[in-house]
């Protein structure tokens, strides 16, 4: 099965075309590039490298956020467009698991995003039976709070994955013992993307395939504040 | 018989997701648009991330509708078009990230379109254009003539120094209790009400072509909290086709200056504000009562707002002469004409 990964959920773009678990290209830039402006020109590369076309890719893998909103919206826009238009199967993996598939996997996983002011993205993985498993689900929490539900774990078997130097400093003060791996030393990678999406089922329904933002918008947040219910046999958008 | 054209077209600059199928530039095969307004009346206004969140969910669904709707496929498409700018820019980027993937993955050649041009090319879908035309551009992000002396050349001769027309629309709207968007309740209450607080006219006695509507707008709050204060009960009507009033004159003022300057046999009026009945009738009033030979071109109401038909039409217009983008565009939010 070849395998056409990509991922913008942070700064780093990365891209692997991969065929029954052979890495045939693989892209990655760490440096400021504008997802919007690289992405489709770094999938066309690794395709050329893997003297594959378009055609030739059984299902797209993408990594569907938690993330930069504007970045997960990128590369699921491009997927969800790519599977639809082409008629290809489309995988959509937790940006948070593919960060954890950097991890040593004899440990329990807690992959990170910052998220300012002490708050992070973030999500519990073990491996069970060789393939990584979601313990915890994947949220947007307070450090303290995580530290909360992280204490039933013996520390030495915490490893703390793309952490900044502040949430470093916060983990390092809780755990000590913890093992924490820098933003710099885990940078995700789409041919494991690739490789987590032949275990994941294939989204059903294109069309109402959405990016994991895991945060209402804040006007959302207002509008609910104040008591307003989602009522749902109103549609907020619709065809005219 | 010469081979016809068609090309696919995106739009999503602001708070509507459109893919459209158009032929030769002046035939629309399909116009499928997602409207987000009932989602942006909860906050008063468009939400940049709510809508770039919206995008997303509607924009494969436009494809297939519009795909569909015109009973192509892909062998039938010539070309991938779409809005780069101006707009808001988490908007315009998943207009741009779909369009580019679907010329990518059929092999097409893709043009990125300028939104103001693509406004003033929905006319194309009503009459045969004659170069050079003169074009009034009013929407909620923009009031601007527009000389049109060539297809796709465009001199813009003024602009709005402030607000946009539809902008100052929307903000006296919510001073009158209206919900977003308020032009058209503006419009139908400025047809009952009458002209009776005489509010200022900005820059109808400047020699230049630029609009202003900030001054307008304020007077206009100020009457109403003045009124709040002593507890005066103003005629909501009257306010309404006071506030329209002042408007249609500082348009009409406008566009005749230019008229003059630049003699034309076309005036085209195009975008949101375009739909305003109050605008249609005073424009036609004007040019009978100066005995002008001008041909008044409206959008049909459907294309006044914001649509990828109009996109086409102006994409048109770019295959026949080439210009096309390459897969790194990116979007351009304050994109303009003379930027170009
Ligand atoms: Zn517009």
């Amino acid at each position: 099965m070849k395998i056409l990964a990509f991922d913008t959920s942070n700064k780093p773009l990365s891209v692997a075309v991969v065929d029954d678990g052979k890495v045939l290209a693989h892209t990655e830039s760490t440096e400021m590039k504008t997802h919007s402006i690289s992405i489709l020109p770094d999938i066309k590369e690794a395709l050329e490298k893997s003297n594959l076309t378009v055609d030739d890719i059984d299902l797209i893998a993408v990594a569907k956020g938690p993330g930069s909103y504007t970045g997960v919206r990128i590369a699921v826009t491009v997927a969800k467009t790519l599977a639809d238009t082409l008629a290809k199967k489309l995988v959509g993996v937790s940006s948070l698991k593919l960060l954890a598939a950097n991890g040593d996997q004899t440990h329990i996983l807690v992959p990170l995003m910052d998220a300012r002011n002490d708050n992070a993205f973030a999500g519990v993985y073990q491996t069970v039976d060789g393939k990584l498993e979601n313990i915890i689900e994947d949220q947007h929490t307070s450090m303290e709070k995580l530290f909360e539900k992280l204490a039933q774990y013996d520390e030495n078997s915490l490893e703390f994955i793309n952490a900044t130097p502040r949430l470093q400093e916060l983990i390092q003060n809780q755990f000590p013992n913890a093992q924490v791996i820098t933003t710099e030393n885990s940078l995700p990678d789409a041919a494991k993307l690739a490789q987590l999406a032949q275990t994941t089922k294939p989204v059903e329904d294109i069309d109402s395939f959405v990016p994991t933002y895991l945060r209402l918008t804040q006007a959302e947040h207002d509008w609910y504040a104040k008591g307003h219910k989602d009522d749902g046999n109103v549609s907020y958008v619709e065809e005219v | 018989m010469e081979k016809d054209t068609l090309i696919m077209s995106f739009e999503s600059s602001c708070d509507e997701t459109s893919v459209a199928i158009i032929k030769n530039g002046n035939e629309i095969l399909s116009n499928i648009i997602a409207t987000q307004i009932k989602s942006h009346q909860r906050f008063g206004g468009v939400v940049p991330e709510v809508a770039s969140r919206h995008h997303v969910e509607e924009v494969t669904k436009c494809i297939n509708l519009a795909m569909d709707e015109a009973k192509v496929t892909y062998d039938d498409i010539d070309a991938v078009a779409v809005t780069y700018g101006p707009g808001l820019v988490g908007s315009l980027l998943i207009g741009i990230m779909a369009a580019k993937t679907v010329a990518f993955a059929h092999n097409l050649p893709l043009i990125k379109v300028n939104h103001l041009a693509g406004h003033i090319y929905s006319a194309n879908f009503v009459t045969k254009l004659q170069y050079p035309f003169m074009a009034l551009l009013v929407s909620g992000g923009h009031t601007e003539l527009v000389s049109v002396t060539a297809p796709g050349v465009f001199h813009t001769l003024g602009d709005t120094r402030d607000d946009a027309v539809g902008e100052a629309y929307d903000k006296i709207g919510r001073v009158l209790g209206i919900n977003y968007p308020a032009g058209k309740k503006v419009d139908q209450m400025a047809a009952v009400g009458s002209d009776t607080f005489d509010f200022p006219r900005a820059m109808v006695q400047e020699d230049n072509l630029d609009f202003s509507f900030s001054g307008l707008k304020s007077a206009f709050i100020n009457t109403v909290h003045h009124a709040d204060q002593v507890h005066e009960e103003l005629n909501k009507d009257d306010l309404a086709a006071s506030f329209q009033g002042a408007v249609l004159d500082i348009l009409t003022n406008k566009t005749f200056k230019a008229l003059k300057k630049h003699p034309v046999n076309q005036l085209i009026v195009a975008g949101g504000v375009s739909a305003n009945q109050g605008l249609r009738k005073r424009l036609a009033a004007e040019i009978a009562k100066r005995n002008l030979d001008i041909e008044l071109v409206f959008p049909p109401l459907r294309l006044c707002g914001d649509n990828a038909a109009m996109i086409g039409a102006m994409a048109q217009i770019q295959y026949e002469k080439g210009d096309f983008a390459d897969l790194s565009l990116n979007a351009d939010p304050s994109l303009d004409f003379d930027m170009e």
